[in-house]
C-alpha cells in the first residue's frame, strides 16, 4: 500500500501564488524518492503538504490510507508524530543540548505536561543516545547546538526525525548548506536509515547528481507541476534541461546523464 | 578618467558625491521632528508666565540650595535604620509591581508574537499594548487613583499596568527573534503549542526577557521613589518629599538622596552581572 499519495493536489498562496498545479504521485513503503527542480517550483511547498503544514487548495493527500486535508488536530497530531522532517537550516533549538534536542523527536507521543517540563524516561534517553552514536555524535551528547558546526547539526537533525520513530521523512534540502565531505556522510546516513529501518524518504535536492546517486526515483517539479517522474536511468540530459527551463551549457551541475 | 562611462544608475547626492545610503523618507521625518520640538520649545520660552522672578536671584538661589543637598547631608529626623526600611518598602513597590507586570506580560506576548499568534489577534492586542504604553506611567497611577485613592495600591496597580505594556512588547520582540524554522520544525514532529513554548521560546529567549525584565524593575524602582512623593505610595520617595515641601530640611534631603541614589547603583550592578550570566 501506498504510505503517501498526492491526488491532484493543488496549492495557491494568498489568493495569488500558484505553487502547485495538479500534483499527483504516490509513495510506496521503503522507497527513496528525490525531487528535484528550479528555485521556486513548489518544491518546499509538497513537503509541507504531507503533514499539513501548510493546507492544500485542492485535492487530497493520503498518508498510510488515511485523508490528511480531512484530519481533526489529534489525527493530524498522529500523522506528524509519524513524519520526520530534515531541513536546510538544521532548526534546532539552538541554546539546548544536542540530548534535548534528540528528545524533542518524542515531544509529539508525550502528554503536554511532560512534554512541557521536559521529562524523559530513561528508556528514552537511552534511545536518544543510541542514535547519537549510530550518527557518530556520541561525543556532543552535552554541547550546547550552537557549539556544533553545519555537518554536526544537520545529524543532529537527522537523530531527532529518527527518534520520532517514523514512517516517513521529508528533506528538504538537506545538503544545501554543508560542503561536499559532510553532503555525503548526511546522504549516506538518510540512505542507511532508509535501508535499514525501511523508513520512507522523500528529499529535495538542488544537486541532480547526488538525487541520481542516492534515489531509485526522481521527481522532477517545474513552476508547480510535475514533469519528469521515474528512475535516473530514464533522466536525459534534454530532459534536465526541461526541469530547469534551460539551454545547454546553461547549468553549473556536472551531471553525466545519459543522451 | 572614465568614470563616467555606464554609470546609468548610480545616483549623486546633493553635495555632487555619489549616493551611498539608501533611500527613505525618515531623514526629512526626522529634521521636521527636531524643527518642530524646536519651534515648540521656543514658543514656549516666550509665553511662559514668570512672575517676574528675578532670574539671576532665582538661579544663585536654586544653586545654594543644591549646594546644601549635596555637600552638607546629614540624617536627623529618623535613623538609618527607618530609612533603610523605606527604602526597602519603596523595593517591594517596584519589585512587585515589575513581577505583576511580567506575568501578565509573558501571556500576552504569546498572542502578539507574529511569529506563533494569530496575525488579527496579534494587531489587535499589539495596538491596545501600545496605547496603554503610550500613556505615562505617573497618568495610569493618577486614574487607578480615582477608585483604590491615592497611595500605594494605586502605585503599584499604575506601575504594575504600564510594566506590563512595556514588557508585552520587549517578551514579543523576543519570540519574533526566534528562527521561525526552529518553531516550525517542532511543529511538524508533533509537539503542541504549550510545549513549544517552554522546550523552544523560552530557552531561546529567556535570557533577553530576564535582561530586559531587570532592566524594568529599575525603572519601577525609581517610579516607585517618586510615586512615594507624588502619590503618597509610602516608602522613601515619601520620607524625600516630606523632607523637602514640610520640613525645608535640605540637608536630611541629601541623605536620603544620596541612600536612593547608592540603591540605583547596586541595582544597576546587579543588572549587568545578570545580563552577563545569562548569556
Ligand atoms: N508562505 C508563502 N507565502 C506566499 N508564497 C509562497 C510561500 N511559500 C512559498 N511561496 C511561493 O510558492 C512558490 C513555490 O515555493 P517553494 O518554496 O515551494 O519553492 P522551492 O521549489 O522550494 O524553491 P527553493 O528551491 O528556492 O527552495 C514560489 O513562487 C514562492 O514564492
Ligand atoms: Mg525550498
Amino acid at each position: 500500500m501506498a504510505i503517501l499519495k498526492f491526488e491532484n493536489v493543488s496549492k495557491v498562496y494568498d489568493n495569488t501564488t500558484k505553487a502547485l498545479n495538479d500534483i499527483s504521485f504516490s509513495l510506496e513503503e521503503g522507497e527513496f524518492v528525490s525531487i528535484i527542480g528550479p528555485s521556486g517550483a513548489g518544491k518546499s511547498t509538497i513537503l509541507r503538504c504531507c503533514n499539513r503544514l501548510i493546507d492544500i487548495t485542492e485535492g487530497k493527500i493520503w498518508f498510510d490510507g488515511k485523508d490528511v486535508t480531512a484530519m481533526n488536530k489529534k489525527e493530524l497530531r498522529a500523522v506528524r508524530t509519524k513524519t520526520g522532517m530534515i531541513f536546510q537550516h538544521y532548526n534546532l533549538v539552538e541554546r539546548l543540548s544536542v540530548m534535548e534536542n534528540v528528545l524533542h523527536g518524542k515531544l509529539g507521543q508525550k502528554s503536554t505536561l511532560a512534554g512541557m517540563a521536559g521529562i524523559y524516561s530513561e528508556e528514552e534517553k537511552l534511545e536518544a543516545f543510541n542514535i547519537l552514536r549510530g550518527l557518530d555524535l556520541a561525543d556532543q551528547t552535552y554541547k550546547r547546538c550552537d557549539e556544533l558546526s553545519g555537518g554536526q547539526k544537520q545529524r543532529v537533525g537527522i537523530a531527532r526525525a529518527i527518534m520520532q520513530q517514523p514512517k516517513l521523512i521529508l528533506c528538504d534540502e538537506p545538503i544545501a548548506s554543508l560542503d561536499p565531505k559532510s553532503s555525503k556522510v548526511i546522504m549516506d546516513h538518510l540512505s542507511n536509515i532508509n535501508k535499514r529501518d525501511n523508513i520512507t524518504c522523500l528529499v529535495n535536492l538542488h544537486q541532480v547528481d547526488v538525487a541520481m546517486k542516492y534515489s531509485k526515483r526522481i521527481i522532477g517539479v517545474t513552476g508547480g507541476r510535475i514533469v519528469f517522474d521515474g528512475p535516473p536511468e530514464k533522466l536525459d540530459i534534454k530532459t534536465v534541461h526541461k526541469i530547469y527551463q534551460s539551454n545547454d551549457s546553461d547549468l553549473i551541475t556536472d551531471v553525466k546523464v545519459g543522451a | 578618467m572614465d568614470m563616467a562611462i555606464q554609470l546609468t544608475g548610480i545616483e549623486k547626492s546633493r553635495n555632487g558625491k555619489i549616493r551611498v545610503r539608501a533611500k527613505s523618507k525618515s531623514n526629512t521625518a526626522i529634521k521636521l521632528l527636531i524643527f518642530v520640538l524646536l519651534a515648540i520649545s521656543v514658543i514656549a520660552l516666550l509665553t511662559f508666565d514668570y512672575k517676574d522672578i528675578d532670574l539671576g536671584k532665582a538661579i544663585a538661589d536654586t544653586f545654594a540650595n543644591i549646594k546644601t543637598v549635596f555637600l552638607a547631608p546629614k540624617l536627623s529626623r529618623g535613623t538609618l535604620a527607618d530609612i533603610l526600611y523605606q527604602l526597602l518598602v519603596t523595593f517591594c513597590l517596584g519589585a512587585l509591581s515589575t513581577v505583576f507586570g511580567m506575568i501578565l506580560a509573558f501571556f500576552c506576548s504569546l498572542l502578539c508574537a507574529q511569529n506563533i499568534a494569530d496575525k488579527r489577534i496579534a494587531n489587535v492586542v499589539k495596538s491596545i499594548v501600545a496605547f496603554v504604553r503610550a500613556v505615562p506611567t505617573v497618568l495610569w497611577v493618577l486614574i487607578f487613583a480615582i477608585s483604590a485613592g491615592l497611595g500605594s495600591v494605586a502605585a503599584v496597580l499604575g506601575l504594575t499596568f504600564h510594566s506590563f505594556a512595556y514588557l508585552t512588547k520587549v517578551y514579543a520582540e523576543a519570540i519574533e527573534e526566534i528562527d521561525s524554522g526552529t518553531i516550525e520544525a517542532l511543529r511538524a514532529s508533533g509537539a503542541g503549542f504549550w510545549q513549544i513554548i517552554t522546550q523552544a521560546i523560552l530557552p531561546s529567549s529567556l535570557s533577553y526577557m530576564v535582561a530586559w525584565t531587570f532592566m524594568r524593575f529599575e525603572i519601577n524602582f525609581t517610579n516607585a521613589v517618586a510615586m512615594g512623593a507624588a502619590a503618597g505610595a509610602g516608602g522613601i520617595g515619601f520620607n524625600l518629599f516630606m523632607a523637602g515641601s514640610f520640613y525645608f530640611d535640605l540637608r536630611e534631603m541629601g541623605a536620603l538622596t544620596y541612600i536612593v541614589v547608592i540603591a540605583v547603583v547596586l541595582l544597576e550592578m546587579l543588572s549587568t552581572k545578570i545580563k552577563s550570566k545569562a548569556k
